[in-house]
């Protein structure tokens, strides 16, 4: 009796190293411990024997039963462990399913970008009308009367009005100034806005030049500050949007709304200033002109410019997005073409 | 505008260590930006004298010879060349191998290489001048003439770039960036300011002693606001002799091409002073007389390439007793000209008006050097610069000349203006103290006259650059700051009051509209020009009678502007479709018509100008694209934060399919359209082989909450049960009249799906629903679910004569 008993627990613990699944484990279980087990025979088939051997070999069936009942345990704790969902092995290399599409144009992520960085220092966002007069345009902005850019062959008239002048005089803006002195008039300073959007020239298109595009123009007005301070908001900015420091300069530059006026240039970031064909091989590019407002301009606005002054800057979306993309034709922005919009998710 | 760094050094001693590279470094930071940097001499390497020994026929080429040269090296070289005016001894110009040369004046430049030509070496090349930019020197009759060195000092081996003075460095100027500067249009102006940078003196102009008691030239200005100066002179000797080979070097080295010496002259001086000048050949001047007047209506002029041009009574003309000889400051007439048998001149050195020439130069497409300089101002002081450096070169290249007649007509002289400006002033917009003798020696450097009384500057402008450019103290403070250079003020920080933070719900609103078109519903952002193609407007039925229009369009075709965004979307949808099936747009701008609108002041009346946004989803199944769209209209407000809009079929937008379109409402008011493209539009503008379901809302209409407003529901304590349902109903029966029915007995009621197929009836639809309901106060027994949803079924029986779908 205790040879077989031995043999039992000897194949039963075979059985149960042999498992290789959680079916097999539980028909294992019942052959094993079950009520038609063989251990389970055994104890069935005792009768004839005498009381002590029925001792003996009652404790020696138990002791067996809890011998497969641990390992049974330990064989399914190590099952479980390494038993995945799926029946079959799934191809891990084929792609994930796709989530929604779509993005916002790369001008307006730029303009975005230059909105947050723009209010944590609390300006203001302001946007003006695409349709705007002689007299905002160009009068309040202290350009003279005979100023080219004031010509057909420059600026896009409303037809029926070309021939007008001043208030009477429409165009399709050709720049952002304009809504500064309309800001003013309207909020009166101090003062610290932006006011992006599109605007419209009347040029010859390439690679370069575009008759339609955007603009992002900053203003405050204040008393007492002086027009370096320009300098730190520019330098702040071109950070937040490139994510490092940007080295800049301020040159000599006119328009006749400042006084005095300078373009902002930033470190060519194709060559890293070294010089290349974007930057025109002299490591600068032209991203921003600014100035201090003019006294005329305050003036048209409404403001005493002996008690008040301000700076302007002016930054090309365009020129900042291709510069941040490395994109190689402005006309692209316009075109609609999904093919382009769809690298910049 | 080109500037030679010789020609500058000839009017300011600069530093010895600057690099011509920095100087262009200062210059783009304080006066006005260089554009690019030549130097000269580069263009001219291994370009040297040879001298011909021998002209040799070619034996396997007709039109080819061989030349033995002496080029200095040494042992003569063989050149083979093609030459039409090759003569033993003759000098010439060599390019020997690794000299860079443009085949025959066309096309980028291309290396010399020691060649065979049709089997004999060839060392490098016998040059024409378009070869080796020498034209300018050695004008060639035709192109198979080579350079022929003859009358020229110099010998074998001399490198070409000394011969004509060519070791210099070049600096381009764009002259847009010169315009509010008529001062700095000649190189002793720009000499001046850097005199100011570098703290180094400027050298005066020459001086010539002109006898004044010489006989009147008669000069008779009618119009002296045009005309605030005329100086006449008449000289004797003089004639149409080549300049010296200096001054063809600054000529063509500015970019003007030299021709003879007096008309080389005027140029120089231009170039040099930047006052124009005029030589009319004294015979041609009728009387001996010159009036300046206005022109009268109609009347003709001459002009040297035989066109005639139309005068009006606005433009300034020279005339002579009779006629018109030349149209003020602009350009010379046929009569006018200095012709080879020219003996004497008459010199012109005026001033004209800067309005005059600007009216009158606009007729013309390519404005002349002259009437660019007089277009921005110039003062009339800066003519005895021009007279005074034109006499000193005509008595150094005319030694015989004389001078027979001189007048100076001055009816108007340019004022200095006069400007006071306080210290303190200065301090604050400068954003530092500047010292006082800094700011004295940069205000003296550039011309300016100052003198200091408490804390304030008593300042008086050079004439130069009183003509508009300096009028009041920010002028001052300008001129101060760049020529400090910006750059170095260090920058002050801006302070930020928290009172002032900023909330814009519109502009957000716009942000969240478009965020959530892109983002959580897939749509690009595309951006269209405001002109359209008249093409989409048709297309689109749009009505045009408020449409505004441009005077000068892109294109003909263009010229209205937008009052809708569907035309422009059309016309992306149509060119995105050669590469795209699928694909969801969206644009955001404004649009334009007619009316009343005054954003400003009173005065100011301009067309509505409103935002818009529209989208489109493309794609082949009208269904599901139309059903797309409307899920994007109706959750647009709760996602975006604002108003409810509603969905109701009122008006059919014309580019709308005649059964699948909705309005968009807000209070009642129609703010847009959502519809399937008809059949009619997606033909007239060629978008073929599918579907698109557009939008359009007027974005003003849409108003963003102040803040979140929904509120939060507590969260049932009892679940809720939820029970699909299919049910046939009659085809006329839709989905809100079903909704509708039972809308009052359930907690919620959702659409799941709709039918139609083999297994049901004709004129049935299946329609699947789901509802949720709940019991009040305990939870539901299978019962008491039985028994609610026996009774959904028997109100949805009676209201819509639905019958449940057996399986």
């Amino acid at each position: 009796m205790k040879e077989r008993l031995e043999e039992i627990k000897i194949k039963g613990l075979e059985k149960i190293a042999n498992v290789k699944n959680q079916t097999e484990l539980e028909e294992v279980r019942k052959d094993l411990t079950g009520k038609k087990s063989e251990l389970s025979e055994v104890l069935k088939s005792m009768s004839t024997l005498s009381n002590d051997e029925k001792k003996v070999i009652g404790m020696l069936t138990t002791e067996i039963k809890t011998v497969f009942e641990n390992n049974l345990k330990v064989k399914e704790d190590k099952l479980i462990a390494t038993t995945s969902v799926l029946e079959e092995p799934i191809d891990l290399t084929i792609p994930g399913k796709k989530v929604s599409e779509g993005a916002l144009h790369p001008i307006t992520q730029m303009r975005y970008d230059l909105n947050d960085a723009f209010l944590s220092l609390g300006f203001e966002v302001y946007s003006e009308d695409d349709i705007s007069s002689e007299k905002y345009a160009f009068d309040n902005l202290n350009f003279s009367k005979d100023h080219p850019a004031r010509q057909s062959m420059d600026t896009y008239w409303l037809e029926g009005t070309e021939d007008k002048e001043g208030a009477e005089r429409l165009c399709l803006r050709p720049h952002l100034t304009g809504g500064s002195v309309r800001y003013l008039l309207k909020h009166g300073a101090p003062a610290r806005f932006v006011y992006p959007g599109g605007v419209y020239r009347n040029e010859t298109t390439d690679a370069r030049h575009e008759r339609a595009f955007d603009q992002y123009e900053a203003l405050i007005v204040d008393k007492n500050i002086s027009f370096s301070s320009g300098m730190v908001m520019i330098q702040a900015i071109l950070e937040k949007v490139f994510g490092r420091k940007i080295n800049t300069r301020m040159r000599e530059g006119f328009f006749p709304f400042t006084e005095p006026g300078y373009e902002i240039d930033m470190e060519c970031l194709v060559c890293g200033g070294k010089g290349c064909k974007v930057c025109n091989h002299n490591g600068w590019i032209e991203v921003m002109p600014g100035g201090v407002i003019h006294p005329n301009v305050l003036k048209s606005a409404g403001l005493d410019p002996d008690e008040w002054t301000g700076f302007y800057i002016n930054i090309g979306l365009d020129r900042l997005v291709m510069m941040r993309y490395g994109v190689d034709d402005v006309r692209l922005f316009h075109s609609a073409d999904l093919r382009f919009l769809k690298q910049f998710k | 505008m080109k500037v030679s760094l010789n020609l500058i050094k000839k009017y300011v001693d600069l530093p010895k260590d600057l690099t011509d590279e920095q100087i262009a470094y200062d210059m783009t930071l304080r006066i006005v930006e260089v554009e690019n940097v030549e130097k000269m001499s580069s263009k001219y390497h291994d370009i040297v004298v040879g001298k011909i020994l021998e002209v040799k026929p070619h034996p396997n080429a007709d039109k080819l010879r061989i030349c033995i040269t002496d080029i200095g090296d040494g042992e003569p070289v063989q050149i083979v060349c093609g030459g039409s005016n090759l003569y033993e001894g003759e000098y010439v110009v060599v390019s020997k191998p690794g000299a860079m040369v443009v085949w025959h004046g066309e096309g980028e430049p291309v290396k010399v290489e020691k060649v065979k030509m049709r089997g004999e070496t060839s060392y490098g090349m016998i040059c024409a001048a378009s070869e080796v930019y020498l034209s300018d020197f050695f004008p060639a009759m035709d192109e198979t003439e080579i350079v022929d060195l003859k009358g020229i000092d110099c010998k074998p081996g001399d490198n070409i770039a000394d011969l004509i003075d060519m070791n210099d460095t070049v600096l381009e100027i764009d002259n847009k960036s010169l315009s509010n500067r008529p001062d700095l249009w000649g190189h002793y102006g720009i000499a001046r300011e850097l005199s100011a940078i570098y703290n180094v003196p400027l050298r005066e102009l020459p001086k010539y002693k002109l006898d004044t008691n010489l006989p009147k030239y008669n000069v008779e200005i009618k119009d002296a606001d045009k005309c605030s100066r005329y100086i006449a002179v008449e000289i004797d000797g003089i004639d149409t002799r080549k300049s010296p080979m200096w001054m063809k070097s600054l000529l063509s080295k500015a970019g003007q091409r030299p021709i003879n010496a007096i008309v080389d002259i005027t140029n120089y001086v231009m170039m040099a002073v930047g006052q124009p000048l005029h030589a009319f050949d004294k015979t041609h001047v009728g009387g001996e007389k010159i009036v300046v007047r206005n022109a009268k209506d109609n009347e003709e002029l001459l002009l040297l390439d035989n066109n005639t041009i139309k005068l009006t009574s606005d433009d300034l003309v020279i005339c002579d007793e009779k006629d018109a000889m030349a149209l003020a400051g602009i350009r010379g007439g046929k009569k006018d000209s200095i012709l080879p048998d020219t003996k004497g001149i008459v010199l012109e050195i005026a001033n004209f008006s800067a309005s005059t020439i600007r009216k009158t130069g606009k007729r013309f497409s390519e404005k002349t050097d002259a009437a660019i300089r007089y277009e921005k101002g110039i003062d009339t002081q800066r003519v005895d610069q021009g007279l005074n450096l034109a006499l000193e070169l005509i008595k150094e290249i005319f030694p015989d000349s004389k001078i027979i007649k001189y007048v100076d007509v001055y009816p108007n002289e340019t004022p200095k203006n006069r400007i006071k400006v306080t210290e303190e002033f200065l301090n604050t917009r400068l954003g530092k103290k500047i010292a006082r003798e800094q700011i004295e020696q940069i205000l003296t450097s550039l011309g300016y006259e100052l003198s200091y009384h408490d804390g304030e500057y008593d300042i008086v402008v050079p004439t130069w650059r009183s003509t508009g450019d300096v009028t009041i103290k920010d002028d001052v403070m300008g001129d101060i700051a760049r020529i400090l250079s910006f750059n170095s003020f260090e920058a002050k920080p801006i302070t930020i009051t928290v009172e002032h933070a900023i909330k814009q719900n519109d502009i957000l609103l716009n942000r969240r509209i478009r965020e959530y078109l892109a983002y959580r519903c897939g749509f690009y952002e595309i951006y269209t020009y405001p002109w359209i193609d008249e093409k989409y407007i048709k297309a689109a039925q749009i009505d045009t009678t408020k449409s505004l229009k441009l005077a000068t369009p892109p294109a003909p075709e263009l010229s209205y502007l937008r009052s809708s965004l569907i035309p422009g979307m059309l016309e992306a949808i149509s060119k995105n479709l050669r590469y795209y099936d699928t694909f969801k747009l969206f644009e955001s701008s404004q649009v334009y018509y007619n009316g009343d609108y005054r954003p400003s002041t009173d005065d100011e009346i301009l067309p509505i100008q409103e935002n818009y946004l529209t989208g489109c989803i493309v794609g082949k199944n009208a269904k599901d694209i139309f059903y797309e769209a409307k899920g994007v209209i109706e959750n647009m407000a709760r996602y975006c934060h604002m108003d409810n809009i509603k969905l109701e079929q009122i008006e059919k937008p014309n580019w709308a399919d005649v059964n699948a379109y909705l309005n968009i409402t807000k209070d009642n008011e129609i703010i847009g359209s959502l519809g399937l493209l008809s059949v009619q539009v997606m033909s007239s503008s060629k978008i073929k082989r599918t579907n698109v379901a557009m939008f359009e809302i007027n974005s003003c209409k849409l108003t963003p909450y102040d803040s979140r407003t929904n509120q939060y529901e507590r969260l049932p304590e009892l679940p809720l049960v939820e029970k699909d349902l299919s049910i046939l109903v009659d085809e006329s029966i839709n989905w809100k009249a079903i909704e509708d029915s039972i809308k009052s007995i359930v907690k919620e009621i959702e659409f799941v799906d709709e039918y139609r197929g083999n297994q049901i009836p004709e004129g049935k639809k299946s329609i699947t629903l789901k509802v949720r309901i709940i019991n009040e106060g305990s939870t539901m027994t299978s019962e008491q679910i039985n028994e609610k949803m026996s009774n959904i079924l028997k109100v949805l029986n009676k209201k819509c004569g639905a019958e449940l779908r057996v399986e």
